[in-house]
């Protein structure tokens, strides 16, 4: 007999064979048991198929679900709200106290640090430059872009795993220190011949090292002084610091003066007011230095980058020179082995016997002698900030509509955006003092977690901006130029109350914890629930 | 679906093609769950399922304008959903060893029935998800789109981009390859032996 195959069989159960075909199939099956037996085999197995993928074994992820996080209860921001100032509190009693306290005892009060440090010198042009609106607005785009990549390219686990990673690698970091040997006093002193055997952390108006450290040495100090010999690195918040000795390490160095007459085996980084490397001071490696006044006598043996308000060169330079700043004079003593940038106001004066590798390279900049704005200046450049501010906000609704949709959407809700903001801030905050720590160990990991939240508190104006026109206008029908309409108006209500003294400092703060979480929650929605399947 | 349903099925999509957001969200939820489920079946890991179950929906919603109201709901949104699954694991270069040429130079051999019938009658469900787990994306998908989503020859065919008269050999050999993988874990040869 001439059996059908299992082709023919799974066919003809599955509806698929022409009428005669299945006729004879249906004839030929009465009497072959073979292929009865098959055809019965063939639909057990169907059956097996149809109910091992029908059955319901597993639950559905409850951000398919949707509902949890359509309006989270009013009890979920009020607890934002008291984390928010637990937060405050303790980071007050714990962090930023005992700090203050540090500096009162090391002898200088936080403020006058704060601002001799900050905004004294060269560097408060160098922030007010940074802070252009103009480039903020790039880096704003630039990180949105990026995000957008990121998210489209990793796996939600993977970037979940490169952002731990990278909050533990901050994390670790900075805890060497954490089995120091720790020194308080008025005047503290590692006399010569003395040996410390273990990191030194020192607070106390006075240090002086005249002995051993076989490991770093961390200084909260007005002065601290080496004559001796550190194995580590030294790092010092001081108002003068003088190194006649030798560090084998790094020498990073927040202080009003600093006077490095010895050598130091790796890299400096000096933020200074004054900085003076005399003729016998010997840098091993490379030197980065914002210093109002610096005098390079000594030797660094390889690159240099400067900021300088005025900047006197006459030892060696080993490597490459990057240098902008106010002024700079090249001694016939100065020796620059390789190439050599200056950007600043006017030509570098240089002497003749000064041994370049080449010519200078010279740029000219314009304003960098502006100190004071005027009052027309000022007013231009609210303009110009309110205009960056409006196209970085157009931009981000015509790029990214579902994420300006969504995070609009989250503004409405007000209360629970202001606690989230609240909590972003709050960790960032110690994000921020981790990477003005982070500063003195890695450049680089620093400016990066600073740089991560600008773009955040910038875009934040934009969503309050809009819902305030909202208010005013009415809700806004869902097309495009209605809501840049709206953010025009919104933005510039903003704007112009944020110029009253105090009250436009409070609504400032109000609109970026507002903004900041309606922008955090956005980025959420647009992420994970992508906000398209679930109603708002 | 009763009649009924079907109807408040169709005025909620023709509420949520005018914009209608609550309506969306009923859609939403009315037809997520079997939606995840489907690619959690079609699909390699449950979040590659999570992911494209809202991607799925995403694609929905942009495309709610073009669904014909006289064909059913669910049907289309599988046929959204399997073309969206196929599309990820074709992109992800699974299927390089199921080009077209080799399914039609398979060989077709009858299987023993009663070792057959054995076989699936000692395999329970969670048996055959966990074999289905392994087998070749265009092998998993063929047999998720018949026995899970209903799915017609032709609908199957237009989604694997196979011809029409294929589709019961990939099914079969679907099927022949999950035996495989199901006598794995014990029993007899079945696959390619047996009477014929």
């Amino acid at each position: 007999m001439i059996h059908f195959d299992e082709m023919a069989c799974l066919l003809y159960l599955e509806g698929q064979l022409d009428a005669a075909r299945s006729r004879e199939l249906a004839a030929h099956v009465e009497e072959c048991a073979p292929c009865r037996e098959l055809l019965h085999a063939l639909e057990s197995e169907t059956t097996l198929l149809s109910s091992a993928l029908t059955e319901e074994n597993e639950s559905i992820p409850a951000r398919l679900l949707g509902e949890h996080t359509r309006r989270l209860p009013a009890w979920a921001w009020t607890l934002a709200f008291g984390v928010f100032a637990a937060g405050v509190y303790w980071l007050w009693i714990d962090g930023i106290g005992p700090l203050f306290d540090q500096f009162s005892s090391a002898g200088f009060g936080g403020t006058d640090l704060f601002s001799m440090i900050v905004f004294s010198g060269a560097f408060w042009e160098g922030w007010s430059d940074i802070m252009d609106a103009i480039q903020i607005g790039v880096v704003v785009l630039l990180a949105i872009v990026a995000i957008e990549w990121i998210r489209r390219r990793l796996r939600r686990s993977a970037a979940i795993a490169v952002v731990v990673s990278a909050l533990l690698l901050a994390v670790a970091l900075p805890q060497r220190a954490s089995a120091a040997d720790v020194r308080r006093g008025r005047a503290i002193l590692i006399p010569a011949g003395d040996v410390v055997h273990n990191d030194l952390v020192v607070i106390g108006p006075s240090v002086r090292i005249d002995g051993t450290v076989e490991g770093d040495v961390i200084a909260f100090t007005r002065s601290l002084t080496v004559t001796g010999h550190v194995t580590g690195d030294v790092i010092a918040f001081a108002g003068g610091v003088a190194i006649d000795g030798n560090v084998d390490g790094n020498v990073r160095v927040m202080s009003h003066s600093m006077i490095l007459e010895g050598t130091t085996g790796k890299n400096i980084s000096v933020i200074a007011n004054t900085l003076e490397l005399t003729s016998k001071g010997n840098v091993g490696g490379e030197a980065i230095v914002l210093a109002t006044d610096a005098d390079l006598d000594g030797k660094i043996q390889r690159d240099l980058l400067g900021l300088f308000g005025r900047g006197d060169l006459e030892g060696l330079i080993g490597g490459e020179a990057w240098i902008r700043g106010g002024s700079l004079e090249v001694a016939s003593t100065a020796e620059i082995r390789g190439p050599a940038t200056y950007e600043g106001p006017q030509q570098p004066i240089v002497e003749a016997g000064a041994k370049l590798a080449s010519p200078i390279r010279t740029e000219i900049t314009q304003g960098m002698r502006r100190t004071r704005m005027t009052t027309a200046r000022t007013a231009v450049r609210a303009v110009f900030g309110y205009a960056a501010l409006l196209a970085v906000g157009i931009l981000l609704l015509l790029i990214f509509p579902g994420f300006f949709r969504a995070t609009l959407r989250e503004a409405g809700s007000i209360g629970l955006p202001i606690g989230v903001g609240a909590l972003a801030l709050i960790s960032g905050g110690f994000l921020l003092v981790l990477g003005v720590l982070l500063l003195f160990v890695g450049v680089g990991a620093g400016m990066a977690s600073v740089m991560a939240y600008a773009p955040v508190l910038y875009v934040a104006h934009i969503f309050v901006g809009v819902w305030l026109g909202n208010r005013i206008r009415g809700e806004s029908p869902d097309n495009t130029s209605a809501i840049i309409g709206r953010m025009a108006l919104g933005l510039l209500i903003l704007r112009v109350v944020e110029l009253v003294p105090v009250v436009g400092w409070l609504v400032w703060l109000a609109v970026v914890l507002w903004g900041t979480g309606a922008v955090l929650m956005g980025f959420y929605r647009t992420s994970r629930l992508q906000s398209a399947p679930v109603p708002a | 679906m009763s009649p009924a349903e079907q109807a408040a099925t169709q005025e909620r999509i023709a509420l949520a093609k005018a914009g209608n957001s609550e309506a969306w969200g009923e859609l939403y939820r009315e037809h997520a769950p079997a939606i995840f489920r489907f690619c959690r079946r079609a699909m390699p890991t449950r979040e590659d399922a999570e992911d494209a179950t809202m991607d799925i929906f995403i694609k929905v919603r942009q495309k709610l304008s073009q669904y014909d109201a006289t064909r059913p709901f669910s049907a289309w949104l599988y046929t959204v959903a399997a073309n969206h699954c196929w599309d990820l694991l074709r992109r992800r270069k699974l299927r390089q060893d199921l080009e077209t040429g080799e399914v039609e130079n398979m060989p077709l051999e009858h299987p023993d029935p009663g070792q057959l019938t054995q076989l699936i009658e000692k395999r329970t469900g969670q048996e055959v998800r966990r074999a289905l787990d392994k087998l070749p994306a265009r092998s998993r998908m063929a047999l998720v789109l018949r026995y899970y989503s209903d799915m017609s020859y032709d609908d199957i065919a237009a989604t694997l981009g196979v011809r029409r008269t294929f589709v019961g050999v990939v099914l079969l050999r679907a099927r022949h390859q999950l035996r495989e993988i199901l006598e794995g874990q014990g029993g007899a040869s079945l696959a390619a032996g047996g009477a014929s």
